[in-house]
């Protein structure tokens, strides 16, 4: 960036804040533990219903099975689109849902 | 993100897939949320550009390695922070060149000049509210940063405004903090703007244009306020092009100057302002505030004759209507919800109610006029895997969408009658009106009273 200044020596001084307002952020610190073994695991798939996440779970699904013969998924289709209208209720509901369903670990397919 | 680092609230260890060109953005909001290295798989390239083989070849190697590699070593752990100061902290001290270049060097401006906000200008922007500086009025999403009455009256400072702006600059800061307007989302790809309008009073107090050039720059308050919301939305949501990391709009557009309606003209041919509409009362003042994704050509009747109301209205449905809005009418179909904004020349709506037209009247003849066949609506809607039948059996849409189950039944292109947002403004010697186009539930319409009692 580096903008260039042109300041006369007796042009005004002007004492300015800061623009931004405090970050709110809650990081809390009792986060979940690794799963260094996904043999036996339930891997949740969670899509958006963008960007091709019918194209990508089968593939990711094929080649970990290759890899960990007893891993188990919950397809997309049963936890559902998590984007459009409900999109906030979804969110604030999935960590029950994916109990629920028994995840251990869960892979959402959002980005562009 | 945030279906992610919910499931990670939750207890269960997730993977975010993100294209690579959207990773700094991922990140952002991940810090948002208050954590980091919450656990990504990122894409090379572009999902959507890549062809099959390509596509299997990087999901099947890139991203399945880091989902194993990302769950077998959870590494998330509490945001950091840094480079926060008091809201009386003077961070910097210089010319008026020295200032800009301060802030521009940090992203606090958006590449024009801003004025210096010294603690005497923005006192004489407290004097204009009861409210306590350091009020939190929300909290504006995805950098998630606290909006206070007090950096409200910093960046009033700053977009050159008026302290006397101040009651509407609040009541602007309220209607974007409104979980309904989603200003998380207006980083995203398709690029929306605020755009505002502005009812009541206030339109000739703080001398607003609602006439000729109405939505130029040029007069202070429309102008002012305009740039206060888009610099406010980028310096407190941190929506910031690149060298930023958040705003991610293919192509976007420069900030609304503020859209005032000629109220005392729309009195006297008997109509309700749109403030009123809005559920303002009379002698109250408001602001709107929704997206505006685009606007149509000017529109005029060409062609008809001086007095042909349907010469006027019919290019406002098959322009704006169905060539802009039918275009994109597949998300609020998706999304069920759409705010499209009229622009009527007032000379056109003095035709209309001379001939005993209501703006509901209006509004139900563009509606019915403005269809468009639902297999363009279901092709279109492949973007977002719209299911137009899912979306029927739910009663989430209008029963409009699926009158049968032919693809060339036509379909609206206004989603609804009562969705039409109509502004009378614009110069009254020319007959030229226009319609903008928000993003379905991304910056809905929301109205916030000003509160002048306050000053």
């Amino acid at each position: 960036m580096n903008a260039i200044t042109n300041t006369a020596p007796d042009e005004p001084q002007y004492a300015v804040v800061w623009p931004l307002g405090r970050l709110q952020v809650d990081g809390g610190t009792d986060f979940p533990k690794s799963l260094p073994d996904l043999n036996g695991a339930t891997i949740g798939e969670m899509w958006d219903w963008l960007y091709k996440g019918d194209s990508l779970f089968p593939i990711v699904r094929e080649e970990l099975r290759k890899r960990y013969p007893d891993i188990k998924f919950v397809e997309y289709p049963v936890i559902g689109n998590i984007h459009g209208p409900d999109e906030n209720e979804i969110v604030a509901g999935l960590p029950q849902l994916l109990q629920a369903l028994g995840c251990d670990a869960v892979v959402v397919g959002v980005g562009h | 993100m945030r279906a992610s680092v919910a499931a990670i609230r939750g207890g269960i260890p997730s993977v975010a897939i993100v294209g690579s060109h959207f990773q700094a953005q991922a990140k952002t909001i991940e810090r948002s949320l208050g954590v980091q290295d919450s656990g990504m798989a990122v894409y090379p390239g572009h999902i959507r550009l890549d062809d099959e083989n390509e596509f299997r070849r990087k999901v099947a190697t890139d991203i399945v390695e880091q989902i194993i590699s990302e769950l077998g070593n959870v590494k998330i752990s509490p945001a950091r922070q840094g480079g926060e100061h008091k809201p009386r902290e003077i961070v910097f001290r210089g010319s008026i060149d020295e200032v800009n270049a301060h802030f521009y060097d940090r992203q606090w401006t958006e590449g024009l000049p801003v004025i210096p906000p010294t603690l005497d200008r923005i006192d004489a922007f407290m004097k204009h509210t009861a409210r306590r500086p350091d009020e939190v009025i929300g909290v504006l999403l995805p950098e998630r940063r606290e909006a206070t009455v007090w950096n409200v009256a910093v960046n009033g400072v700053m977009s050159g405004c008026l302290p006397e702006y101040m009651p509407v600059l609040l009541a602007l800061v309220e209607a974007i903090a409104d979980p309904e307007f989603r200003i998380e989302d207006h980083g995203s790809t398709p690029g929306w703007e605020p755009l505002i309008v502005i009812s009541g009073p206030v339109t000739k107090t703080l001398d607003f244009n609602f006439g000729t050039g109405v939505m130029r720059a040029g007069r202070r308050a429309n102008t002012a306020i305009g740039r206060f919301l888009r610099l406010y939305t980028r310096n407190i949501a941190g929506l910031r092009i690149p060298p930023g990391e958040t705003d991610r709009a293919g192509i976007g557009n420069p900030f609304n100057v503020v859209i005032a309606e000629a109220e005392d003209f729309v009195r006297s041919i008997g109509w309700p302002t749109y403030g009123m509409e809005r559920g303002l009362k009379e002698g109250e003042s408001g602001v709107t505030v929704q997206s505006m994704m685009g606007a149509s050509a000017p529109m005029a009747g060409h062609g008809s004759e001086g007095n042909d109301l349907l010469g006027y209205l019919d290019p406002m449905a098959d322009v704006f209507g169905k060539a802009i809005l039918g275009y994109w009418v597949h998300t609020a179909v998706a999304f069920a919800h759409w705010d499209p904004l009229i622009i009527m020349n007032p000379q056109i709506a003095k035709l209309a109610a001379d001939k005993g037209w209501s703006k509901n009247d209006i509004r139900n003849y563009l509606y019915e006029r403005a269809k468009i066949p639902a297999r363009d609506v279901e092709f279109r809607g492949r973007f977002v895997n719209l299911d137009l039948t899912s979306q029927l059996e739910k009663g989430i849409v209008p029963a409009a969408y699926g009158a049968s189950k032919d693809p060339d039944r036509l379909v609206p292109c206004f989603y609804t009658p009562e969705s039409i947002g109509i502004v009378i403004a614009g110069n009254p010697a020319t007959t030229w009106q226009r319609g903008y186009m928000n993003n379905h539930e991304q910056g809905a319409a929301v109205t916030k009273k000003i509160a002048w009692e306050q000053g």
